[in-house]
């Protein structure tokens, strides 16, 4: 078998098994008293997560600012009142700074993974009346891929990142010290490695001849208009960008997307429109008339989906990868707490207490029917997580209160548990939690069906 | 060595020994005090689950969903006690999401599937209820274990309920939410505040203001315009100053989750 078919298998493997998990676990939020719609997907019990590199960390670890930012990013305190009230961050759609490809959101989707960022329910002022979604894109590579916008109308990042916060999720205005922040985060989440990858965005390498010929039909000029290529918008030496707006017939003039780790960026477009790469060279194909023929167009298919790999591109949820991101985000307190800054304190407090109360959903309470044994495991863990809860609720009335010094001690009590003991707690309670694939399809499927008797004709 | 430091746990017990007596006979009076009110709590549960196991024997939709949430605000109201004192019964009156018996089993069939078939449901909750309310009088209501379930409850009280929360198929999690918060508030007044106000006057007006907060933040006409952050940072702040008064009262600092201890 060939580098390319074991390519393509692994990459259709994956998609199965993402499509199964999704048909096997998706949950959405239901209840008519809820701020979001009825039958909304945030896709947020997915035991499979984008997995995030940062830049900073390939040579050192990420700095306070980087860190503060992440906290930022994934606090629904930093958005207006009505993500507030759900719950959403900016990290709801772009989950590890990828895209949430199941996000679905009756009124503001037409399809998964899409958002209509002028739509009636975060900031009815910014309403226009239409639903025109656009596709969640990822973030991965931000920095390079400057306009910013499926239009492209920011040429800056901070303006573009102020413009969501403000005006699609109608939040107050951010302090310039917390958009620098976000900024930073930003722009210090890489793509995911591609060793296939060469300098000049060729590929190098175990290239199968397929790819190859993919790579010289990329490069090659349209029929109809020699000036034109592929290539010529999606510059291999630039990350696959041109930095440019294009119309290519698809409704308006839209910013060249990056190819890179596209694979995991469906659905494609700047509405979505296209599942995959098979679709999106046929749509070039007839717009101009590229002549292709079928293996023209596999190989093409072939050329893409080699460039747009990247390695380990999910890691699976549990415990530890949750503790990790709560141990960055708490990384912020240690600066923080000795400065006095009590707007940053809450921030923190907030966001990571609210990771926590997460966290603790994930070892079900002795009301829950969907698990049994491991009652004491269980009781031991949501006891700690709650306990660390209260803690750093302690710290954020003590910096309150301007005693910066109780509010240390209290710090230096939460790292020694996070260090050793609740890490240890939780991996005795993880095969009756949430974590746990059989577990959580129960418990799943439990609430499915509780909730399914509503929609029942009566 | 080893001496001393038996030497010292032995004084160390005697100082929290000394410490219970001071306290603890306001505590017991006030634990007594609870008592009419545990039980006209979960009598009205009692009345309001026969109500529904008669009203869903005759059929009657509407009258069957009412007396539900009636058993449903008794039942709440009570959770201080269910939460410290019989936890398996709560777990099994309050078991969710699949429950085979209790409140949320009988939710989904009558407001989820608009069904009256509960017959058997309700009758195990009347016994479940008709057995606890029969014990309730002579029940040793001690006041850790009632400080134990208002710290639980407290704490729950500000758990996420973006999904709809506990009671979202009826549609009742708010009011799940103020009658929680009124057995906190009559649990804590009846038994805590007194003893707590001879020792530190400032912490017992922090506990009183948090839970008044709590109870404005509930003032809303629907869940979606409760504020979420603000009732969790409340929630949270009333669990810490009763965390703090547990060492004041000479009392024992309360767990956040029943067997924890």
């Amino acid at each position: 078998m060939n580098s390319l078919r074991l390519r393509l298998t692994a990459l259709a493997c994956g998609a199965m098994a993402v499509a199964l998990l999704g048909r096997a676990v998706a949950f959405p939020v239901d209840g008519n008293k809820t701020v979001l719609p009825a039958t909304t997907e945030l896709n947020e019990d997915a035991l499979d997560k984008p997995r995030e590199v940062f830049r900073s960390e390939i040579t050192g670890s990420k700095s306070y600012l980087v860190n503060l930012g992440d906290l930022a990013f994934n606090s629904p305190g930093l958005l207006g009142e009505v993500a507030r009230q759900a719950g959403v961050s900016c990290g709801t759609c772009h989950v590890n700074g990828a895209n949430n490809a199941k996000f679905f959101m009756p009124k503001m989707s037409s399809r998964p993974g899409t958002f209509d960022t002028t739509g009636p329910l975060f900031n009815p002022k910014a309403d226009n009346l239409v639903l025109d979604p656009v596709r969640i894109p990822s973030l991965r590579g931000a920095r390079y891929l400057a306009p910013y916008g499926a239009d492209g109308r920011f040429a800056s990042l901070r303006d573009f990142v102020h413009n969501v916060i403000t005006n699609e999720f109608a939040g107050p205005e951010p302090s310039p010290a917390t958009l620098d922040a976000i900024v930073a985060y930003i722009q210090d989440i890489d793509f995911l490695p591609n060793q296939d990858l060469g300098p000049g965005g060729r590929l190098v390498g175990k290239i199968s001849e397929s790819e190859r010929r993919g790579e010289a039909l990329f490069a090659k000029p349209f029929p109809h208009d020699a000036a034109m290529s592929c290539a010529g918008c999606h510059v291999p030496s630039s990350g696959f960008v041109d930095h440019q707006q294009h119309d290519v017939g698809s409704g308006g003039l839209f910013k060249t997307p990056t190819l890179r780790n596209a694979d995991f960026n469906a659905p494609y477009f700047h509405d979505g429109r296209f599942d995959n790469f098979k679709q999106v060279i046929d749509y070039f194909d007839r717009t101009f008339e590229l002549g292709l023929s079928a293996q023209d167009k596999l190989d093409l298919v072939a050329y893409l989906t080699a460039v747009g790999d990247g390695a380990q591109p999910y890691e699976r949820d549990g415990a530890s990868a949750t503790l990790k991101e709560i141990n960055d985000f708490s990384t912020v307190l240690a600066t923080a707490i000795p400065a006095g800054d009590k707007d940053i304190v809450a921030l923190a407090v907030d966001t990571i207490g609210r990771e926590l109360r997460e966290l603790t959903e994930q070892y079900p309470d002795r009301k829950n029917t969907s698990v049994s044994g491991g009652e004491q495991q269980r009781v031991v863990a949501r006891n700690s997580l709650k306990e660390l809860v209260l803690t750093l609720r302690r710290i954020d009335m003590a910096v309150a209160a301007g005693r910066n010094a109780d509010a240390a001690t209290e710090f230096r009590n939460y790292r020694y548990l996070m260090a050793a003991a609740v890490p240890a707690v939780l991996a005795s309670a993880e095969p009756w939690s949430l974590f746990n694939q059989d577990v959580h399809d129960q418990h799943y499927a439990a609430l499915r069906q509780v909730m399914q008797s509503k929609h029942l004709p009566h | 060595m080893h001496r001393m430091r038996v030497a010292a746990c032995l004084a160390l017990l005697a100082a929290m020994a000394g410490a219970r007596p001071a306290n603890a006979g306001a505590l017991e009076e006030g634990a007594e005090r609870y008592r009419p009110y545990l039980i006209e709590g979960v009598g009205s549960a009692l009345a309001g689950a026969r109500a529904l196991q008669e009203r869903a024997a005759a059929a009657d939709l509407p009258g069957a969903k009412k007396a539900w949430l009636s058993a449903r605000a008794g039942w709440e109201r009570s959770e201080v006690f269910t939460a410290g004192f019989v936890p398996e019964l709560d777990a099994q009156i309050d078991a969710w999401p699949n429950a085979d018996s209790g409140f949320h089993a009988i939710e989904a069939k009558l407001f989820g599937a608009g069904s009256t078939d509960v017959a058997a449901d309700a009758a195990a909750l009347v016994d479940h209820l008709n057995d606890l309310h029969g014990k309730l009088r002579d029940i040793r209501l001690t006041s850790q274990g009632l400080l134990d379930g208002t710290v639980r409850l407290a704490y729950e009280v500000g758990e996420s309920k973006a999904d709809g929360g506990e009671s979202r198929i009826s549609g009742t999690s708010l009011d799940d939410m103020r009658n929680n918060i009124a057995g906190i508030d009559f649990a804590y007044h009846t038994i805590f505040s007194s003893a707590l106000n001879t020792v530190d006057g400032k912490l017992d007006e922090m506990v009183s203001n948090r839970i008044e907060r709590l109870q404005a933040i509930v003032a809303t006409p629907d869940l979606p315009h409760v504020d979420i952050a603000d009732l969790r940072r409340t929630s949270e702040e009333l669990v810490v100053a009763l965390q703090g008064a547990s060492a004041k009262l000479g009392l024992q600092r309360p767990t956040l989750e029943a067997q924890a201890r």
